[in-house]
C-alpha cells in the first residue's frame, strides 16, 4: 500500500488496555501441549533422590551407604562428607543442603542418589543405614524461649566458623547464645505509652495463625547439567532467577557467569520459589558428582514434607481508640516458630509491621517479633507474605473497638482510612489511594449495614443456622518493594521486518498473567495487535536481570520497564517517519500497525513498510531499544522507616456465611470485594487473579491445615489437607477502584498477593456477627466453631515477650 | 526382575500394543513408556484429578489404575482430544473465559469437562461444581473453570 | 512395592475361584483403592495379581424376585444411575453421591468398597440398614459353592472383612423395601464429597402412624467397623417420634459410640455430632 493513494485511510481509536484480552499461553496450556518441568527429560539423564531424616531432633551417629553404592543402576550416593566444600544456604546462611552432625526436623536431607531410574533411587535409599542419637524434641516456640530450654543450633553455621548478618543488621542466632532467637525485629513510631494514656478503650487479645502451604498443583523439580566446560545448566522454576544465580555461584564456588537457569512453565508459585531449598543444591552436587544430567521431582508426600509453609504466628495485639473513634495506637508482639531453619518466613515482619503502622491512620505503634528456632518445618515466603497474620489480629479489633465505642463498623473504618497525600508514622507516601472507596463499594454493593444489624438481630433467635456478615481492609505494597539493593527490571525489545515485536524482560511467568499484561503495554505504547509479539522471559543467558516475581511487583515494575523500551521505540520510529514524510514527530502517531497523522488518524505509512525501508537502506538501521526501570522507592532506614515502595494498594472484602450451629460448618456464601488497583490492564486475568486469591483466603480461613504433631507431620497429603473444591466456592462479587497512579504502567498497580489478605479477617468478623463469639485462631473447622459456640474454647492469653538484648 | 505383561489397546484413536510393569499404574505408563505429557501427575492418590483420562466413555483418574487393566480398552487423553466439537469447544472456552492460570490442572479439567457435557449433566452451576470436584485448581479459584463449561453445556445459573 | 509373579484376567467366575484356591492371590476390580494403597507400600501385592474385571457373573444390578441383585463388578456411577437403584433404595443413591469424586465413582466397584472395609465406607451404611447381605464364592472341592452373610456381620476390624483368602465376594442381595419405607442418610463433612466423613449416619424403617418398625441405625467413623447401634435401634423400636422420644434416641445414640481421636475429628466432637444429626434426621422423618 502506499502513501500516493487517492483515499487516505484512517484508522479509529482503539485501545487494549481494560479488556479482556485471552493469556497468551493458554491454548497451549489447554491442550496439554506445555513442557512443565516434570515432561522434560534429557537425554542420559538420571534421577535424583533424597534420603530424609527419620527422626525429628538427633545426633547422626553414622550413615553406611555402601549397600546403596553396590546397587546396579545407581551412579551417585553422596552424603555431607562427600561435599566437604558444602556451604550453608538460606536466609540466615544456618542450614547446610546435607546436614552435618545433626538433624533438627522431619524434612531434613541426610543423603542423596544419582540412578538410572526413579525406582532405582528408591530402591537405593532403602538400603542406606543411618544410625541416630535422639535429642530432645522443641516443636512448640514457648518452649523453645524457656531458660535451659535444648538449643537448636549451637554451632556455628558458617564453613568457615563465622556467622553473616543480614544487611537490616538483625542478628542470627550463633554458638554460645544462651537461647533459640534466630531474628528479632523490633519497630516504633510515636509513643504508645501517650498513645494508650489517650485512649478511651483499649482492647489486648492474643491470636494465633496457622500452618499452611502453597500447594501448587506441579510439585518442586530441578534439572542441572554441567556441560564439558564446567559450565552449569539448570532448569529451575525459581521466582527469582538472576538472584539465585548468584547465589548458586556462591554456593558451587563458581564463577556466575558460568550459570545459566533456564525456567520451564511453572505449575504455580505463590511465592514458593523464593528461597533456595537444599533439595536444589543437592541436585546440583550430584549432577557435578556423576557427570550426567541429574533430574529431581517431588512426589506429592514429599512436596508437602518439604516444601515451605506460611509462616505460623502467635501474636498479642493492644488496641485503642478515643471515644470519637481516632484510632490512637497499636502494640504488637508476636512470635515467629522459624522451624529448624531460617527461610523467608523469619522476615515477614518486614511486611507485618507496615500493616500494624500503615492499615489505617495509627499515630502511636509499637511492634516486636522474635522469630525462635524449633524442631517444626520452616516457613518460607507465599503470598501475602505475613499480612494475612497481620490483619487477622487487626480488623477483628476494629469490630471489637467500634463495638466498644458504640460505633457503626464501617464508620469507624471511613473515619481512619487515610485517603491520597497522607504519610504514615512508617514513612509510607500514598500517592494513589484507594482505600475509602474501597471501603464505600463494598459496603454499598454487599448491602453490608443492614446485613449487619440484621444478623445481630437474630443471633438469639431459635433455628440453627445463623448468618453473618464480616468486613476486613488490606494495606500491600503496589509498586514494588525496595529491600533488595536494587527493585528494578531490564527490558530489551527488538522489532522486525514485518513489525513483530520481541519482548525480553527479566520478569518471570509464574502463571499470573505477567506475559500477557507486558504485552499489552508494548502493543498499546506501538499501535499494534497483540498477535504481533512474542515474549522472551525465561533464560538468564538471554534476559536482563530482574529481582524478580514478589511482592506483587510485576505488573508495575516490568511494566514500567517495557513501556519504557516501547517509548524508545516509537521515539525512534516516529523519528525516521517524520523526516521521512516531513513533518514533525508530534504530528505522529502509531496505530493499528500504521505510522498515522495523530489528529485524523490517516495513515501516512504501514509500519511494516517502514521498518523494512529503514533496514533495507544505505545507513542501515534496526529498532532495537533496552531500558531498564528502578521504581522511585527507598530504602528503609534502619529503624524500617521509609517510602519502600513507588506505590500502595488496598482492598476491602466483605465476607458472607451460613453458619450450621448444630455442626460447627461454617459455608462462605459470598465475598464482595473492591480493589483498587490503580487502573484494570488485563480485566480478564486481574478477575482471575483476584477470584483465586479469595479461594486462597477461603482456604486459610476455613479448611486448611498443616497438622504438626511434635514436629512430625501428620497430614502430608491432599486426602487430610483440605484444599477448596468447586463446590465450596462463595459467589464472588469483584468491583475495580482505579484510582490512577501517578508511576503506574498506565496507571496500574500490583494485585498478586491483595486478594487473599483479608478474607480470614472479614471471615472472623462474620462469625462474630452471626454468632456473638469471636474465634482467635484459624482455621474455622466445624469442630473448632462448634466448640468456640458450646464454651470449650478457652481464651488465649501469650503474655507479651521480648528477646533479652 | 519385576513381572512384565503385554497389553494391546486403543490409544487416542490408535491400537498398539505396550509392555508393561504389572504393579505400574496407568499415568507412570501413559508419561514414562509411551510418552504423552499431557496428563500430569498431581498426587497419585485420586485426590486432585490432574491425571484425568477417559477409559470406555468415562473419566477416571489414571494414577488410580492399573496399566494392565487397559487392556482391550478405549483410553483417551488429553491429546487425543484435538479434532472433537465438544473439546473443541471446551478448549476454546477455557481460553476465552481466562480458565487458564498455570494451566497445570488444565488438561485433567478438560478431560472431566469433556465426559461431563457429552454425558448431559451440566444442567446448571451446582452441577458442574459438583461435577468437577475431584479436580483441584489452585490458581483461579474455579469460577471462570465454571464459567467457561457453562458456556458449552449451556447451562443457566 | 513386591512384586507378583503372575497376573491373571479370569473370564469366568469358575476360573476366578478356582485360582483362589491358594489364597495367595490379590484381587484387582477397580483399582481405586489397591493402586494407590500398593504403590505406597501399604498393601503388599501378592504372589498371584488377578483382574477381576472381565467376569460377567459379577456385573450387572437386576431384581431377583423380592431382591435386588448388585454385582460385585457394579461401579458406584451405576448403581446410582441405575433405575432399580433410584426407585427402591434411593438411600444408596444418597450415599453414592457423596462418594469422593466423579472419576473415582466410575471406576470404584461396590465390591471393593466393601472388602475395603474402611470403617467410614460410604456405601456401607446405607447397605447396613438395608439389611443387605454379601454373597461369596469359592472353590473347596471342583465345583463352585456360594454362601451368602449378612453385611452387618461381614466386618471384623479396619480394612478386615471374614471373606477368607480363597473367596470372591459376588454380589450384594439387598431386600426390596416396603411400601412404608423410611431411610436416609446423612454424611458430615466439610466437602459434598471427597471428603472422609467425620461420621456418618443411616437410619431406616417402616415409618407408620407416626413410628418407627424394623428399625435399623448404622453409624460410619465412630468405630474400628461400620456399626449397627443396637441400644439406639432398641430405643426406637416401636416408639413414637415424638419430641422427647427423638431427644432420648439421640442421647443414647451419643452413649452408644465409642470413637477415637483422629486428624479428622476428636471423638467428643464426634459424639456431639452422632447426637445433633440422628436428632436431626428423626425429626425430619417425623415431619415427612
Amino acid at each position: 500500500m502506499s502513501v500516493a493513494e487517492k483515499k487516505p485511510r484512517v484508522i479509529e481509536p482503539d485501545s487494549l488496555i481494560g479488556k479482556r484480552i485471552r493469556k497468551m499461553d493458554a491454548p497451549e496450556k489447554a491442550s496439554g501441549k506445555t513442557r512443565y518441568i516434570h515432561d522434560i527429560n534429557l537425554s542420559g539423564q538420571l534421577h535424583g533422590k533424597i534420603l530424609r531424616s527419620g527422626r525429628i531432633h538427633a545426633l547422626i551417629k553414622s550413615i553406611d551407604t555402601s549397600a546403596a553404592r553396590a546397587l546396579p543402576g545407581v551412579h551417585v550416593v553422596i552424603t555431607a562428607a562427600d561435599v566437604p566444600d558444602q556451604r550453608p544456604i538460606g536466609v540466615a546462611r544456618d542450614h547446610f543442603p546435607l546436614k552435618v552432625g545433626r538433624v533438627r526436623s522431619e524434612r531434613d536431607e541426610i543423603a542423596a542418589v544419582a540412578a538410572e531410574t526413579e525406582e532405582i533411587a528408591e530402591a537405593a535409599l532403602k538400603l542406606i543405614k543411618v544410625v541416630y542419637e535422639d535429642l530432645p524434641v522443641i516443636s512448640d516456640p514457648e518452649e523453645a524461649i524457656k531458660p535451659g530450654a535444648a538449643l537448636i543450633h549451637p554451632e556455628p553455621h558458617g564453613a568457615d566458623g563465622s556467622h553473616e548478618h543480614l544487611k537490616q543488621g538483625t542478628t542470627i542466632a550463633h554458638k554460645g547464645k544462651p537461647d533459640n532467637v534466630a531474628m528479632t525485629f523490633d519497630y516504633a513510631h510515636g509513643d504508645v505509652v501517650q498513645g494508650e494514656a489517650e485512649s478511651d478503650v483499649v482492647v489486648e487479645d492474643t491470636f494465633r495463625l496457622h500452618y499452611v502451604t502453597h500447594c501448587c498443583m506441579g510439585v518442586s523439580g530441578m534439572i542441572a547439567e554441567f556441560d564439558a566446560s564446567g559450565n552449569l545448566l539448570m532448569y529451575s522454576n525459581t521466582q527469582v532467577p538472576f538472584l539465585h544465580k548468584r547465589e548458586f555461584a556462591e554456593y558451587l564456588n563458581m564463577d556466575p557467569a558460568r550459570i545459566r537457569i533456564i525456567q520451564p512453565p511453572i505449575g504455580g508459585g505463590f511465592g514458593s520459589k523464593l528461597d533456595i531449598y537444599p533439595f536444589e543444591v543437592i541436585c546440583l552436587y550430584l549432577a557435578r558428582a556423576a557427570k550426567r544430567p541429574v533430574k529431581m521431582l517431588f512426589t506429592r508426600e514429599e512436596e508437602f514434607l518439604a516444601s515451605p509453609t506460611r509462616q505460623p504466628v502467635l501474636l498479642t495485639l493492644r488496641s485503642g481508640c478515643k471515644k470519637d473513634g481516632t484510632l490512637t495506637f497499636r502494640q504488637v508482639h508476636t512470635l515467629h516458630d522459624n522451624g529448624a531453619y531460617t527461610s523467608w518466613g523469619a522476615t515477614t515482619p518486614f511486611v507485618m509491621m507496615q500493616t500494624f503502622s500503615s492499615l489505617y491512620r495509627v499515630p502511636h505503634c509499637d511492634y516486636h517479633t522474635a522469630a525462635v528456632y524449633t524442631n517444626n518445618p520452616y516457613a518460607g515466603s507465599f503470598r501475602g507474605y505475613g499480612n494475612l497474620q497481620a490483619t487477622f489480629a487487626i480488623e477483628q479489633q476494629m469490630d471489637m473497638l467500634a463495638e466498644k465505642i458504640g460505633m457503626d463498623p464501617l464508620a469507624f473504618r471511613l473515619k481512619n482510612a487515610q485517603e491520597s497525600g497522607e504519610t504514615t508514622g512508617q514513612g509510607m507516601s500514598f500517592k494513589s489511594c484507594g482505600f475509602q472507596d474501597c471501603l464505600n463499594t463494598a459496603a454499598q454493593r454487599s448491602d453490608y449495614s443492614r446485613k449487619f444489624k440484621e444478623n445481630a438481630a437474630n443471633r438469639n433467635k431459635p433455628g440453627n443456622i445463623k448468618h453473618g456478615i464480616g468486613m476486613a481492609s488490606m494495606l500491600h505494597v503496589g509498586g514494588g518493594a525496595k529491600i533488595y539493593p536494587s527493585d528494578g527490571c531490564g527490558t530489551i525489545l527488538k522489532m522486525d521486518d514485518f513489525a513483530n515485536v520481541t519482548l525480553i524482560t527479566g520478569a518471570s511467568e509464574i502463571g499470573q498473567g505477567s506475559e500477557t499484561v507486558l504485552s499489552q503495554l508494548v502493543c498499546e505504547e506501538l499501535g499494534l495487535p497483540i498477535s504481533a509479539i512474542t515474549v522472551v522471559n525465561n533464560d538468564t543467558a538471554i534476559t536482563p536481570w530482574d529481582v524478580g516475581v514478589h511482592a506483587s511487583r510485576t505488573t508495575f515494575i516490568a511494566g514500567n520497564s517495557a513501556i519504557g523500551a516501547a517509548k524508545k521505540a516509537k521515539t525512534k520510529i516516529l523519528a525516521v517517519a517524520a523526516k521521512k514524510y516531513e513533518c514533525a514527530e508530534s504530528d505522529l502517531d502509531l496505530r493499528g500497525g500504521f505510522v498515522i497523522k495523530a489528529a485524523s488518524g490517516e495513515v501516512v505509512v504501514e509500519l511494516s513498510k517502514l521498518l523494512r525501508n529503514l533496514h533495507f537502506q544505505d545507513k542501515a538501521e534496526l529498532v532495537m531499544t533496552t531500558f531498564y526501570y528502578e521504581p522511585p522507592s527507598v530504602h528503609q532506614d534502619k529503624g524500617f522507616k521509609g517510602d519502600v515502595s513507588a506505590a500502595y494498594a488496598w482492598g476491602t472484602q466483605v465476607v458472607e456465611v451460613e453458619i450450621d450451629t448444630d455442626t460447627g460448618l461454617v459455608k462462605m456464601t459470598k465475598v464482595t470485594g473492591a480493589h483498587d488497583v490503580g487502573r484494570v490492564l488485563n480485566r480478564l486475568g486481574i478477575e482471575g487473579q483476584i477470584e483465586g486469591g479469595v479461594v486462597m483466603g477461603q482456604g486459610y480461613a476455613l479448611t486448611e491445615e498443616l497438622m504438626i504433631e511434635n514436629g512430625v507431620m501428620k497430614n502430608p497429603n491432599f486426602r487430610d489437607y483440605k484444599l477448596v473444591t468447586a463446590p465450596e466456592i462463595p459467589e464472588m462479587d469483584i468491583a475495580f477502584i482505579e484510582s490512577m497512579d501517578g508511576e503506574g504502567p498506565q496507571g496500574a498497580k500490583g494485585v498478586g498477593e491483595a486478594p487473599a489478605i483479608c478474607v480470614a479477617a472479614a471471615t472472623a468478623n462474620a462469625i462474630a456477627n452471626a454468632t456473638g463469639i469471636r474465634m482467635f485462631e484459624l482455621p474455622f473447622t466445624p469442630e473448632k466453631v462448634y466448640r468456640a459456640l458450646h464454651g470449650q474454647t478457652p481464651k488465649l492469653y501469650w503474655k507479651p515477650w521480648r528477646a533479652p538484648e | 526382575m519385576s513381572l512384565k505383561h503385554d497389553i494391546e489397546f486403543t490409544l487416542n484413536g490408535v491400537k498398539r500394543s505396550v509392555t508393561v510393569d504389572v504393579t505400574m499404574n496407568a499415568l507412570a505408563m501413559l508419561r514414562d513408556v509411551i510418552g504423552l505429557t499431557g496428563t500430569k501427575y498431581g498426587c497419585g492418590e485420586g485426590e486432585c484429578g490432574a491425571c484425568t483420562i477417559q477409559v470406555d466413555g468415562v473419566s477416571l483418574n489414571s494414577c488410580l489404575m492399573f496399566a494392565v487393566d487397559c487392556d482391550g480398552r478405549n483410553v483417551t487423553t488429553i491429546e487425543g482430544l484435538a479434532n472433537d466439537s465438544t473439546a473443541d469447544a471446551l478448549l476454546d472456552a477455557f481460553v476465552e473465559h481466562g480458565a487458564v492460570q498455570c494451566g497445570f490442572c488444565t488438561p485433567g479439567m478438560i478431560m472431566q469437562a469433556d465426559h461431563m457435557v457429552r454425558s448431559e449433566c451440566c444442567g446448571d452451576t451446582d452441577s458442574i461444581k459438583r461435577g468437577i470436584e475431584g479436580n483441584l485448581c489452585r490458581c483461579t479459584g474455579y469460577k471462570k473453570i465454571v464459567d467457561a463449561i457453562a458456556s458449552v453445556s449451556g447451562a443457566q445459573n | 512395592m513386591t512384586e507378583p509373579k503372575r497376573y491373571l484376567a479370569p473370564t469366568s467366575l469358575d476360573q476366578a475361584v478356582e485360582c483362589l484356591k491358594d489364597g495367595d492371590v490379590t484381587i484387582l476390580a477397580g483399582g481405586t483403592d489397591l493402586t494407590p494403597q500398593s504403590q505406597a507400600g501399604r498393601i503388599k501385592i501378592k504372589n498371584t495379581l488377578m483382574n477381576i474385571r472381565h467376569i460377567p457373573q459379577l456385573s450387572g444390578i437386576t431384581l431377583e424376585g423380592k431382591e435386588i441383585r448388585i454385582g460385585a463388578l457394579a461401579t458406584i456411577t451405576e448403581i446410582m444411575t441405575h433405575p432399580l437403584v433410584r426407585q427402591h433404595l434411593p438411600i444408596l443413591v444418597e450415599a453414592c453421591d457423596h462418594f469422593a469424586s466423579d472419576q473415582i465413582r466410575n471406576a470404584a466397584t461396590l465390591g471393593g468398597n466393601i472388602c475395603n472395609a474402611s470403617p467410614a465406607g460410604d456405601t456401607l451404611i446405607p447397605l447396613l440398614v438395608l439389611d443387605a447381605c454379601v454373597e461369596l464364592a469359592s472353590m473347596p472341592e471342583s465345583k463352585i459353592y456360594r454362601h451368602c452373610m449378612p453385611l452387618s456381620t461381614f466386618f471384623v476390624g479396619p480394612g478386615k472383612t471374614r471373606r477368607s483368602l480363597c473367596e470372591l465376594v459376588t454380589c450384594v442381595r439387598i431386600p426390596l423395601p416396603a411400601e412404608n419405607h423410611v431411610a436416609r442418610f446423612h454424611k458430615l463433612g466439610t466437602r459434598p464429597a471427597l471428603d472422609i466423613s467425620t461420621i456418618s449416619i443411616g437410619i431406616a424403617g417402616n415409618l407408620k402412624d407416626g413410628m418407627l418398625s424394623n428399625v435399623r441405625v448404622a453409624f460410619g467413623a465412630v468405630a474400628p467397623t461400620p456399626i449397627r447401634a443396637s441400644a439406639t435401634e432398641k430405643a426406637l423400636e416401636g416408639q413414637r417420634l415424638d419430641e422427647s422420644t427423638i431427644e432420648k434416641v439421640a442421647g443414647i445414640a451419643r452413649d452408644e459410640v465409642k470413637p477415637i481421636d483422629d486428624v479428622r475429628a476428636t471423638a467428643w466432637y464426634r459424639k456431639e455430632m452422632i447426637h445433633n444429626i440422628t436428632k436431626r434426621i428423626l425429626s425430619h422423618v417425623a415431619q415427612a
